[in-house]
């Protein structure tokens, strides 16, 4: 064993049912986001760019547009002649074959496999969140504390601290208290779901919380209050920057507004920590002599003929002469053909919309998502 | 397309493109947004189905070594077959090095003659096409010609093809002979300096050329041996641009704004592969204003651009008008910059208010990494 030794197991089952039709066909870590990426990419080049090459990836609902932008994970640097990535379907065994129950039991049934690695720590992600974060700060404040568990948190608005688990902790970041979606918090402290444990001591915890019949088998709601229960050394490690959990098509669609502001605090541009993902090798975006394009993130393989205002264009899009496209976030593939108008929308792949359709107002407050076959408010 | 190997020889004329290869080879030049002149080439052969290339690097290495690594973005990182590299060689024996490339040919001829393919497809990189080898490689098979050679009908009025090699047919349509274009006719059919040939006449041809001392080049033991062999010929249809001088090289990127241009060159017979930089989304700011232009990822625009080639990760502030111009990888350009038929090399710098006008025949070219100030010193 490699003293010190961390491996990343990431939890990539979620469906994000809140999510509506953009996860009907894939799981939420495989959903797009900011122009070019999935979800996923965000764990993964942190991953790689925290110098983590061994990485398990947890996946149960609708793995395949996972699995296949996964790969043998090359466009992480994560294709290592030893370690590198790992996908982790469940599977079957003499006593049959079982789903993950929970956050916990995909981790417990997947025991053998980090055995083998032999890790001194194990984090834990997951694979629906958006932010960047190096690993290897968190370890080394894990490993000064001497502690068990070290939990990312980050400050929340007040007003949503019910959406999320609470954290109360001491002057030291020793964990005082768990408080999972409480409704009236004294802390604003929340978790990000993502924690590093010593890999023996949670290992037990594992094996005892598979014997209790009562439990969930969920880091929030079993193992961290068990072990809270039990006086183990827990500390929390104050992330500062951009965290965004989308959880609904309203979030979605904001996050990926916050990209088109000058002050957004996820820089893309940063060179020192590039996000990462499949690349598709198209050409260049085009734009037409009568198009109009501000406050626009675009992508490769886009033709450009209308006004595009305040909004979100991945790869290979055409927008039609004058149409207009305004406060929409346009996924891959999607046709705007000529005089159509979308406003505030989430547009799916490949969805093509027909010459003079309107969809939405400049003025209102919802958002759409469209889809080929139908539109949903949020 | 198994059969056959192909050969990329780089060593090509560059005296004519001024400071923009004087650290590269000509295959190396950067090339409407986010490609190199040999990506075309290479990928032509990949997407054919040639698994074996040789690519002879010439004498500017570092350039084709960082681009080309392992051959992993062309999907020739292979175990069979795959790409290989061959720089040249100082031979400590020889009285005098010589010149051409037969003698680079010999000196690394284990290569071909232990190569399990029967047919070689010869090329250079400077012919700049989008072109499907099966249907000419059929052909020559199925004629069994000796030799083939592949060229193109064009009409030449602003004399972009000087120098060019052009093909002579008789009464019959039959293959006549090969000679220099000095620009008398304004239709005649160019050489595109592509040529299959059957292993055995190659080396035949290579054996006989090095003991009479006959020929320094492979084009020059071709022409010579044009009526002892069976020489058969394809016609390509498609674009085809030739860069060998600055104006060419301009006025081939400027051509890439022809939308049927670029779809011809990027989508017809598969996409062009080439290195991948991970680059986010271009970021159009609120004052950007863009007409008529082709634009790469990972660009921050806040400038008005017409017209004009903007390669990977470029910066232009708000204030700045840029007309006309190739701006190559990672130019930051300051506000309020004007520029009109200029072309930026890569990471150049242009510091606020500087104004720089070319001509369309003969662009402003700013080299490799210079700073270019308001004073004038670069």
């Amino acid at each position: 064993m490699k003293e010190g030794k961390m491996i990343a197991m990431l939890l990539a089952g979620g469906q994000g049912s809140r999510l509506k039709l953009l996860t009907s066909d894939v799981a939420k870590p495989a959903v797009p986001f900011g122009g070019k990426y999935k979800i996923i990419d965000f764990p993964l080049s942190n991953c790689s760019n925290s110098n983590i090459f061994d990485v398990g990836i947890l996946t149960q609902y609708k793995p395949y547009l996972l699995n296949s932008h996964i790969g043998i994970g090359s466009a992480w640097d994560l294709d290592r002649p030893s370690g590198g990535v790992r996908i982790l379907p469940p599977y079957t065994n003499e006593e049959g074959g079982r789903w993950y129950k929970g956050t916990a039991n995909a981790i417990f049934e997947n025991m053998s496999f980090i055995d083998e690695l032999d890790p001194t720590y194990v984090l834990i992600l997951s694979g629906d969140h958006i932010y960047k974060m190096d690993y290897s700060v968190m370890l080394d404040f894990h490993i000064k504390k001497n502690a068990d568990v070290t939990i990312s948190v980050i400050e929340v608005p007040w007003e949503e601290t019910s959406r999320f688990g609470i954290l109360k902790i001491d002057d030291e970041d020793l964990i005082k208290e768990f408080l999972e979606k409480p409704k009236n918090a004294d802390s604003n402290l929340a978790s990000m779901g993502i924690y590093i444990f010593n890999w023996k001591s949670l290992r037990q915890y594992l094996l005892d919380d598979e014997l209790d019949s009562k439990s969930e088998n969920d880091f929030g709601r079993n193992i961290i209050p068990n072990m809270t229960d039990d006086g183990k050394k827990m500390f929390a490690y104050k992330f500062q920057g951009y965290w965004k959990d989308v959880g609904t098509i309203k979030s979605y669609w904001e996050a990926n507004m916050d990209l088109l502001s000058d002050d957004n605090t996820l820089d893309l541009y940063d060179r020192s920590w590039k996000i990462f993902t499949k690349n598709r090798h198209l050409p260049p975006h085009y734009i037409s002599p009568e198009a109009t394009v501000t406050k626009c993130l675009l992508n490769e393989g886009c033709f450009i003929e209308g006004a595009i205002e305040n909004s979100v264009l991945f790869s290979e899009i055409k927008i039609g002469k004058k149409s207009k496209v305004i406060n929409s976030v346009l996924l891959s593939g999607v046709i705007v053909e000529e005089g159509a108008e979308i406003n505030n929308a989430v547009i799916m792949e490949n969805v093509v919309i027909k010459a003079g359709t309107i969809i939405g107002s400049k003025d209102c407050d919802e958002i759409y998502l469209v889809s080929s076959t139908n539109i949903v408010e949020s | 397309m198994k059969n056959c190997l192909g050969i990329i020889n780089l060593s090509e004329s560059d005296s004519n493109l001024g400071v923009l290869t004087q650290k590269r080879p000509t295959a190396m030049l950067p090339f409407a947004g986010r490609y190199r002149v040999i990506d075309f080439i290479l990928s032509n052969m990949v997407n054919s189905g040639i698994t074996g290339i040789g690519v002879f690097t010439g004498n500017k290495v570092r350039s084709v070594m960082d681009h080309l690594g392992s051959g992993q973005s062309w999907d020739l990182d292979r175990k069979i077959n795959g790409l290989f590299l061959f720089t040249p060689t100082y031979d400590y024996n020889a009285i005098n090095q010589k010149v051409g490339d037969l003698d680079l040919f010999y000196q690394n001829n284990t290569f071909l003659k232990y190569s399990k393919q029967d047919y070689i497809l010869f090329a250079k990189s400077y012919m700049l096409a989008n072109i499907d080898y099966n249907t000419a490689f059929k052909e020559f098979v199925e004629s069994g010609a000796d030799i083939s050679m592949i060229y193109k009908k064009v009409r030449d009025r602003k004399n972009a093809y000087l120098g060019c090699d052009k093909i002579h047919f008789d009464g019959q349509g039959h293959f006549e002979s090969v000679g220099t274009n000095l620009g008398m006719e304004d239709e005649f059919n160019l050489s595109m300096e592509m040529y299959f040939m059957k292993k055995s006449v190659y080396f035949e041809m290579l054996y006989d050329a090095i003991e009479k001392g006959s020929a320094n080049y492979l084009k020059q033991a071709i022409f010579n041996n044009l009526d002892k062999y069976k020489v058969s010929t394809y016609e390509f249809k498609g674009n085809v641009f030739c860069i060998n001088n600055v104006r060419n090289y301009f006025y081939a990127n400027m051509d890439i704004l022809k939308p049927d241009v670029a779809n011809d060159l990027f989508y017809n017979n598969g996409h062009i592969l080439t290195k991948v930089k991970d680059e986010p989304s271009t970021h159009y700011k609120e004052n950007a204003r863009i007409k008529n232009s082709f634009i790469a990822n990972g660009c921050q625009i806040d400038g008005f651009v017409e017209n004009s080639i903007i390669f990977r990760g470029v910066k232009i502030e708000k204030g700045c008008i840029i007309r006309n111009s190739i701006i190559m990888q990672k130019a930051d350009i300051e506000n309020n910059v004007h520029l009109n038929y200029v072309i930026l090399d890569k990471r150049t710098k242009v510091n606020k208010g500087v104004t720089l006008i070319g001509d369309p025949s003969s662009p402003y070219i700013g080299g490799k990494k210079s700073l270019i100030t308001r004073e004038g010193e670069q």
